[in-house]
């Protein structure tokens, strides 16, 4: 079970921690407005008082010890570049997500520390432009990305002692045994970069290896199982 | 048995093309705004008029030129011919003739031609004196040699710079915007001229060296104080002409202050005007264009994304700093409540406009915006923002097309992050355009090379593409398994090897674009190629 603290309780955290999987993750929300922490708590969310301008805070509530990721939500751009800062010298393996609302503060968050920036707006724009020039395209996204319907992108990382090891992408044929469609690769000696499957050569997997697959969610779970077996071989 | 005759001619210029053909044609050189001859036109003239006046200058010192005598001849002519055409172009005589006689027709009475001709004269009469017609008939005058005193009217030819010149029409409009004020401002100073001059010409009449002998004297004085020019021919010797004089000089200052500002108020309102017309001219230009309705982040994202790809777009916020921003990146912008149907029509949402943006970061103007769009355009494409998910329904029911909600798009992304951060990226990668892989349809047109092929023989692995799936609203195709539904159509998921295209079927392929090109193009020769034996 995955921990994560999120700072600043709006209407994007509230989007966020609603899509987590609550089997999976423990959710903690902090926010030094009393107001936003009394309406996570009466939203079913665990909450934590504390100050986050202060160190010690930082660590009571888990950074630095079991908090495995973080969610810098706060409205403000500057409170979110001090909690990077803070988070990112009490834990140099934390998983930082930070959002933002001018776009010159962007830069300035990754330089603080955080792992990924999400900018609402800009992403809202992008989706539009997309409806404008690529309505089936973006119908498409709707229904797999977004999760109207059974499609889903999933990743699959290749654990020791799976059947996949040493095979060749070209014999994978998941299209046709698992109604898996394959996206993409991360071979982790190489690079942390994703290549796609259309333009690769044929090449072997090895363990660590994360594979990017569309379909549906209980062909993707099947495929999950199978990968852990060492003589799933047919 | 004349009037027979006159009225014959008149129902068959009536009925002839080419006299509607002529009139039309001139009509267009000489009053439509909206017509490029008449730029054409209006530029020759006003160097015609520049020329003219030039040399009649030149001709007071050399008499005797025959070259300038033959030009100005010329020019005249070309007044004169411009005068005609223009009364001509004014009034149809020929419509008050059959005007009449039907009239006369369905009263049984006898047509009578004497009517007729006072009706036509008084149209005519209606021409000859509008201030336009004046000028020009003043600016044909001064070649009349023999009488000297018209050599004065010279000055009406600059005058008939006005007729071709828009921005001197502007000129008028805005002053004729403040005629109240102009004429407040007469009247007093008017009056103030009465008083300083009676005044002055009393206390100065009688004194030792004054320069005012008479009521003119002092008149002339006081406009030359009150203009603050103060030529000095003229000063005040009395002790009672130069306390007049400081009344005067104060006065004036605020005389000179109000004329200035009425002037400028007057230009700076017009210039607003003259700014948002030019904006509605440029978009009576446009077709096929976007407005977007709000300035904020998500539109300044869209206004980027739409002007780096060359399409047209008009962009409409009332925050006054907002429109400042896009006037300064470029953009065509109004400043205006979008929620008014006025504004709406002026940017072009029924003429032009395929698509409008509703993205202010009020749910409650959106929500308005959208229903005044789809009020006034059933067709329109509309694409609304909202911030709370309880109204996406609100906008649906005021007929938005597509409703986007930034905050779930950006909270998904955060969540998808956690989850599988290799698949973010190759969401974002795709999403974004920013690989060089992105994700397009194909359309299997009617007589394509793919129409009737079975998905296994398109060898896309040899081309390096991916088949996602096949979006179709094509009921043949509802048999097989893996499919969802996308609106009206399916989504076939991974299709199988058996799976036949029809046409109107649309691939959906993930690779470089440049592949996904060359495959549509080869899909498309082949079908130029299967219709030549046809």
């Amino acid at each position: 079970m995955k921990n994560i603290a999120v700072f600043g309780y709006n209407r994007l955290s509230f989007e966020a921690i609603s899509r987590l999987d609550k089997a999976l993750y423990q959710i903690t929300v902090i926010d030094h407005d009393p107001a936003k922490a009394a309406l996570a708590r009466e939203n079913g969310f665990e909450t934590a008082n504390i100050d986050f301008r202060s160190d010690d805070d930082l660590r009571q509530v888990g950074i630095g010890a079991h908090v495995d990721t973080l969610f810098c939500f706060f409205d403000t751009d500057s409170e979110n570049v001090f909690l990077t800062l803070s988070a990112r010298a009490l834990d140099k393996k934390l998983n930082i997500i930070a959002i933002v609302d001018s776009p010159e503060s962007a830069e300035k968050l990754l330089a603080a520390g955080a792992n990924k920036i999400i900018d609402p707006y800009e992403i809202c724009g992008r989706k539009i432009h997309d409806m404008l020039k690529r309505p089936d395209i973006n119908d498409i996204f709707d229904h797999t990305v977004f999760g109207r319907h059974d499609l889903h992108l999933a990743e699959v990382a290749i654990p020791e002692n799976s059947y996949l090891e040493n095979t060749h992408v070209s014999q994978l044929e998941l299209s046709a045994q698992y109604n898996l469609i394959l996206i993409g690769i991360v071979n982790k000696h190489l690079s942390d970069e994703l290549h796609f499957v259309v333009e690769e050569i044929d090449r072997r997997l090895s363990v660590g290896d994360i594979l990017v697959i569309l379909g549906p969610s209980r062909e993707i779970r099947a495929f999950k199982k199978d990968v852990e077996n060492q003589f799933c071989k047919i | 048995m004349l009037a027979k005759l006159i009225v014959y001619c008149s129902y068959y210029l009536k009925s002839a093309d080419w006299y509607r053909t002529a009139k039309l044609f001139f009509y267009d050189l000489l009053e439509n705004s909206h017509s490029r001859k008449k730029k054409y036109f209006d530029a020759t003239m006003i160097c015609l008029l520049i020329l003219s006046v030039i040399f009649l200058i030149y001709d007071i010192e050399h008499a005797d030129s025959k070259m300038g005598g033959y030009f100005e001849l010329a020019i005249l002519l070309v007044f004169i011919v411009e005068y005609f055409v223009r009364g001509w172009i004014y009034s149809d005589t020929y419509k008050v003739i059959i005007e009449e006689y039907e009239k006369a027709l369905y009263l049984n009475l006898d047509f009578n031609l004497a009517g007729v001709f006072r009706k036509a004269i008084i149209r005519d009469l209606e021409y000859i004196s509008s201030p336009f017609a004046i000028i020009d008939i003043l600016a044909i005058l001064p070649s009349y040699r023999p009488l000297d005193i018209l050599r004065i009217f010279i000055i009406f030819r600059l005058f008939k710079l006005f007729r071709y010149s828009d921005s001197a029409k502007l000129f008028a409009d805005a002053l004729a915007g403040k005629r109240f004020e102009l004429i407040t401002l007469l009247i007093f100073t008017c009056f103030l001229v009465f008083i300083a001059s009676v005044s002055i010409y009393m206390f100065e009449y009688q004194a030792v060296g004054s320069g005012i002998k008479n009521l003119f004297d002092a008149f002339y004085w006081t406009i030359v104080t009150l203009a603050t020019v103060g030529f000095g021919d003229i000063t005040p010797q009395t002790t009672g002409g130069r306390w007049v004089t400081i009344f005067l000089i104060l006065a004036s200052l605020g005389v000179l202050s109000f004329f200035t500002s009425i002037l400028i108020a007057a230009f700076s309102e017009k210039m607003l005007s003259v700014h948002e017309s030019r904006v509605y001219a440029e978009l009576e230009r446009y077709d096929n264009f976007i407005i977007i309705c709000g300035f904020g982040r998500v539109g300044q994202e869209i206004a980027r994304h739409l002007h780096d790809e060359r399409q047209q777009f008009v962009v409409i916020d009332k925050i006054p700093q907002r429109i400042a921003l896009a006037k300064k990146r470029g953009y065509l912008a109004i400043e205006s409540d979008a929620s008014h149907n006025e504004v709406l029509m002026n940017a072009g949402i029924c003429r032009g406009a395929n698509a409008i943006l509703c993205i202010t970061g009020d749910d409650v103007i959106n929500v308005y915006i959208t229903l005044t769009s789809r009020h006034l355009n059933k067709n329109l494409r509309i694409i609304s923002r909202a911030n709370r998910h309880d109204n996406v329904n609100k906008l649906y029911q005021a007929g938005a097309d597509n409703v986007i909600r930034p905050f779930e798009i950006a909270g998904l992304l955060a969540a998808e992050f956690v989850g599988q951060p290799v698949a973010f990226e190759a969401i974002s990668g795709i999403l974004h355009n920013r690989t060089d892989i992105v994700m397009e349809s194909v359309l299997v047109s009617e007589k394509s090379a793919l129409d009737n092929q079975q998905i296994g023989q398109l060898d896309l692995q040899q081309r390096k593409l991916t088949l996602l799936g096949v979006i179709s609203d094509n009921p043949i195709h509802l048999k097989h398994k893996n499919k969802y539904q996308v609106k009206q159509q399916h989504f076939y998921f991974n299709p199988e090897a058996r799976f036949i295209l029809r046409h109107g079927d649309l691939l959906v392929l993930l690779g470089r674009k440049y592949g996904i090109d060359h495959f549509r193009d080869q899909v498309e020769q082949r079908r130029l190629f299967s219709r030549k034996p046809a």
